[in-house]
């Protein structure tokens, strides 16, 4: 029976979903990530939208390794919350992972029986699973492949009999995959998923977990793509001829894919000796006329701190990517976190203000990456974009991006008559002056970190330091009136809001729906740009707010606290913040909704029928 | 590396000069640098808006200014960095960098061995003076051992780098020094230094006239400077001349200590080959996401 025919007799059964959320656990050498990949290339070629989350620990090799795959007939906009499948290679590997596998009452568990652990004592405290099924994986591993390795041919076998999704594409797959490696290799995991896939036909489900066929249109032109990834080719797009850089957890694919594809373009890159050069670099280079960008996490932005001061004095544009993990310091380097947006907004000594923008999946952060170099190039500034690993480290089906709907801002250059008589820092009504670079006949000028006159002549007058400030910050002001860096989604007069940024925004809209699906009158706001804060697209969206939630992966609740500083936040409007690696469901959000919507009326009972 | 060809012009020294009014106290070393590198770029004879000159943070750092290329006076010890990217995103630059002993060998010491291996055809100008002069009189990495300083009452507890050594050491092609005492001499390692094909590094003995030591002044170096010419120096010998540089702080020796007769390959030639063939590799940029498409 093919894979056509088990959809075809479960046509219309209520047993069929249309998400399926599976988390698998192994060690280091199990294969379980690679697997995990397979499951959204699989998905991808058969229409369907997944996301791929990869967690480790932080051993180098081996250790313990996991990932959830979420695949479903609609767009996904988060990895989703318990899940519907458990794989489990070895218990200790599964229950580090804790909260990022959550087990619920209606997960199926599938685990090593090897493990001796009975079916109905699973190391799940205070959980009673759906189902439990010890397969013994490593023992059919060893007799259809002759190795163990083959573990996760099984795995894949057993899901692909189970939920009926990818079996010829997952075959194709192990196929490309191991064709180096020989028609023996080759053959040995062809066995071992078919194993798997009898296995499972064998063994029915105590109630089948079938997912919907996706639909025809959606197979065409799919991608398969993480944040960094993303990020970079974004980049390369958007002109970005120079990179530099140095090696740091989780933002490193930025800078190998440069040092793969850069000099395609006619473009270069440095590997640099340390956080600083690698953005002085990248000064240097935007300096002499080219897009430029540097890519690093929490530690190394706080060694760029002073690059990013000299080139937003300089007026030189680059682009920054903070790929946010958990800080301070070396923190939790593998995991994620929302924690740096004080630093991304803040870090500067003098009065200073830098653009900074976050992407909410892999998806956007194509737009917003090159979104970040029209605005570095137009208004001459460094921007940030605070990417978070969550996003930069998953893998996302994509639908077809159209790259020719996106317009490619470049610097304003000086005109022949500018460059009769040069002023680099020309105090222009927008703020933005023309810039030259070496090469250029006419427009030689100091560039500096000192403070300078519109010729770019140093100064210590107090009078021409006031003018530059308000010159450089007064540029930025258009930005606040971008209202198309932000999503608002839900009634547009609802009482209640949730405002929500980075790979937080996609739980908090799976939140939103449920809420409203309850009848809670609700609204979202995802801001894409962060900074400078746009009071008045807040104060639009605030005026018929009485309560809501910030929802963030942070624990002090950063962006909640930056609002609070520029924008008019209702009173009724509270933080949920939760530090990094904890991931926050979208269940708990409206649960926190529930309360508040109880509160509210409360309150109006209250003013109705005052005490006493 | 150039690639732009053009018919020779004649520039004048005095076309480098800005009409900016240098900070330095009478009588500074430093212009008696700046004079040399405008002689040194007049005998190049590249026109200012081919070259880009940078600088870090201290007296010394202040020098593109005073000069008629694009200039770039940036943060403290971390020229060489920024210099390197203005090479890289555009090898047909001239590019200068410049600085003091503390820009150079403190704050930023960690960026020179990685300029060194780089090799990007930069050339590197350290003025040396063996203090901290814009923050007034404090120990510089270069100090001798005992010297009392604002920030050293009782005296220097460290011996000074050397340079010259540390230079060499790291691997450079290309190492000179000099002194505004001999201006012909300066001016002649600086031209040297840019013509070099490759990282050059060129020490100047520049005296700090306000916070520097006697022995240190231009008067005192006329006595104690010897060419390394007149010793019988052979710029090829790179053994030789690290014996001769770790004299530093002993011998005040002016000239070429190396200068390797097999210059390596610098890093924007071997960019630019890369670019060369890797170039039909490039798929359209309208069409650049299709490499994530699954197969």
């Amino acid at each position: 029976m093919g894979i056509g025919d088990i959809l075809l007799s479960l046509e219309g059964s209520e047993t069929m979903s249309h998400d399926l959320v599976i988390g698998m656990a192994g060690s280091g050498g199990d294969g379980i990530v690679s697997a995990g990949d397979a499951m959204i290339t699989a998905a991808a070629l058969e229409g369907y939208h997944a996301v791929l989350t990869k967690s480790f620990g932080p051993q180098i090799r081996g250790g313990e390794s996991s990932c959830r795959v979420r695949l479903s007939t609609r767009p996904v906009l988060s990895s989703g919350g318990t899940l519907d499948v458990a794989v489990a290679l070895n218990w200790d590997d599964f229950l580090k992972f804790g909260g990022e596998l959550p087990v619920g009452g209606r997960t199926t568990v599938v685990y090593e029986s090897a493990t001796g652990v009975p079916a109905d004592r699973l190391p799940l405290p205070g959980v009673t699973p759906w189902e439990a099924i010890a397969v013994p994986i490593a023992e059919m591993a060893k007799k259809n492949a002759g190795t163990e390795k083959a573990k996760n041919s099984v795995v894949l076998g057993l899901l692909a009999g189970w939920l009926g999704v990818g079996r010829d594409s997952l075959l194709a797959g192990i196929r490309k995959k191991f064709g180096k490696k020989g028609a023996e290799v080759v053959q040995g995991n062809e066995n071992a998923f078919a194993a798997g896939v009898q296995y499972a036909e064998a063994h029915p489900l105590r109630e089948p977990r079938t997912l919907h066929a996706a639909a025809e249109a959606m197979k065409e032109g799919k991608l398969v793509v993480d944040g960094n990834d993303m990020c970079a080719a974004a980049a390369l797009f958007a002109g970005c001829e120079f990179f530099g850089g140095y090696p740091i957890t989780p933002s490193s694919e930025i800078m190998h894919f440069f040092g793969r594809e850069v000099w395609k373009y006619g473009g270069a890159m440095i590997q640099a000796e340390d956080e600083i050069a690698g953005i002085g670099a990248v000064v240097g280079a935007s300096f002499a006329g080219k897009k430029a960008m540097t890519a690093t996490s929490g530690p190394g932005m706080s060694l760029k701190t002073e690059m990013l001061g000299l080139a937003s004095i300089a007026e030189l544009p680059l682009v920054c990517v903070d790929v946010q993990r958990g800080g301070p310091s070396t923190g939790l380097p593998t995991k994620s976190e929302q924690a740096d947006l004080f630093q991304a907004c803040f870090s500067a000594h003098g009065d200073v203000v830098r653009p900074v923008l976050a992407p909410t999946s892999v998806a956007d952060t194509f737009a917003i990456t090159v979104e970040a170099f029209n605005i570095a190039e137009h208004y001459q500034t460094p921007v940030v974009i605070l990417s978070d690993q969550e996003i930069a480290q998953r893998k996302e089906t994509v639908d077809p991006i159209d790259t020719k709907a996106f317009a490619i801002v470049e610097r304003r250059r000086p005109t022949e008559a500018e460059l009769e008589k040069y002023e680099r820092f020309k105090a222009a009504d927008s703020g933005i002056s023309p810039i030259s670079h070496p090469g250029m006949p006419g427009g030689n000028y100091l560039a500096s970190g000192i403070e300078h006159n519109e010729r770019g002549a140093p100064t210590a007058s107090g009078e021409v330091h006031a003018r530059m400030n308000e010159k450089r910050i007064r540029k930025l002001d258009p930005l606040k009136r971008r209202k198309d860096l932000f999503v608002v989604e839900g009634d547009s007069h609802a009482p209640v809001a949730l405002v929500s940024w980075g790979s937080l925004a996609g739980t908090a809209r799976e939140a939103l729906e449920i809420a409203r699906g309850e009848g809670i009158q609700a609204k979202l706001l995802v801001p894409k740009l962060l900074f400078p804060v746009a009071e008045e697209v807040y104060a639009d969206f605030f005026r018929s707010v009485q309560a809501g939630l910030v929802v963030e992966q942070s624990h002090q609740g950063q962006l909640y606290r930056v609002l609070r500083m520029y924008a008019n936040v209702p009173a009724g409007v509270q933080s949920l913040a939760r530090s990094g690696s904890n991931p926050i469901l979208p269940t708990s959000i409206v649960e926190r909704l529930r309360k508040i919507v109880l509160g509210l009326q409360r309150q109006r009972v209250a003013e109705v029928e005052p005490a006493g | 590396m150039t690639t732009i060809t053009r018919p020779v012009e004649e520039y004048q020294a005095k076309d480098y000069k800005s009409d900016l009014k240098p900070i330095w106290c009478p009588g500074c070393g430093d212009f008696g640098v700046v004079q040399a590198i405008y002689r040194a770029l007049a005998n190049v004879g590249r026109p200012p808006h081919e070259i880009a000159f940078v600088s870090g943070i201290g007296c010394s750092s202040r020098i593109p200014g005073y000069t008629t290329a694009y200039g770039f006076n940036s943060v403290h010890g971390r020229a060489l960095p920024i210099a390197q990217g203005i090479k890289l995103a555009n090898p047909d630059l001239l590019v200068l960098v410049a600085g003091g002993d503390g820009d150079g060998f403190s704050i930023g010491g960690g960026h020179v061995a990685h300029a060194v291996r780089r090799n990007m055809d930069l050339t590197y100008i350290v003025m040396d003076n063996q203090i901290y002069g814009l923050t007034k009189g404090q120990l510089s990495p270069t100090s001798p051992r005992g010297l009392k300083t604002a920030s050293s009452t009782w005296g220097s507890l460290e011996d000074p780098v050397n340079p010259l050594l540390y230079v060499l050491g790291y691997g450079a092609s290309f190492v000179a020094q000099g002194t505004p005492a001999d201006m012909q001499g300066l001016a002649a390692v600086i031209e040297e230094g840019i013509r070099f094909p490759g990282f050059a590094f060129v020490n100047v003995q520049s005296p700090c006239v306000t916070y520097g030591q006697e022995e240190q002044q231009l008067k005192a170096h006329k006595g104690t400077m010897q060419t390394l010419a007149s010793v019988g120096h052979d710029p090829a010998d790179r053994l030789k001349a690290m014996a001769l540089a770790s004299e530093y702080g002993h011998k005040l020796y002016t000239g070429i200590f190396y200068r390797n007769p097999e210059p390596p390959p610098t890093y924007e030639a071997e960019a630019r080959r890369r670019q060369e063939e890797t170039r039909a590799q490039a798929r359209p940029k309208d069409r650049i996401l299709e490499m994530f498409r699954p197969q």
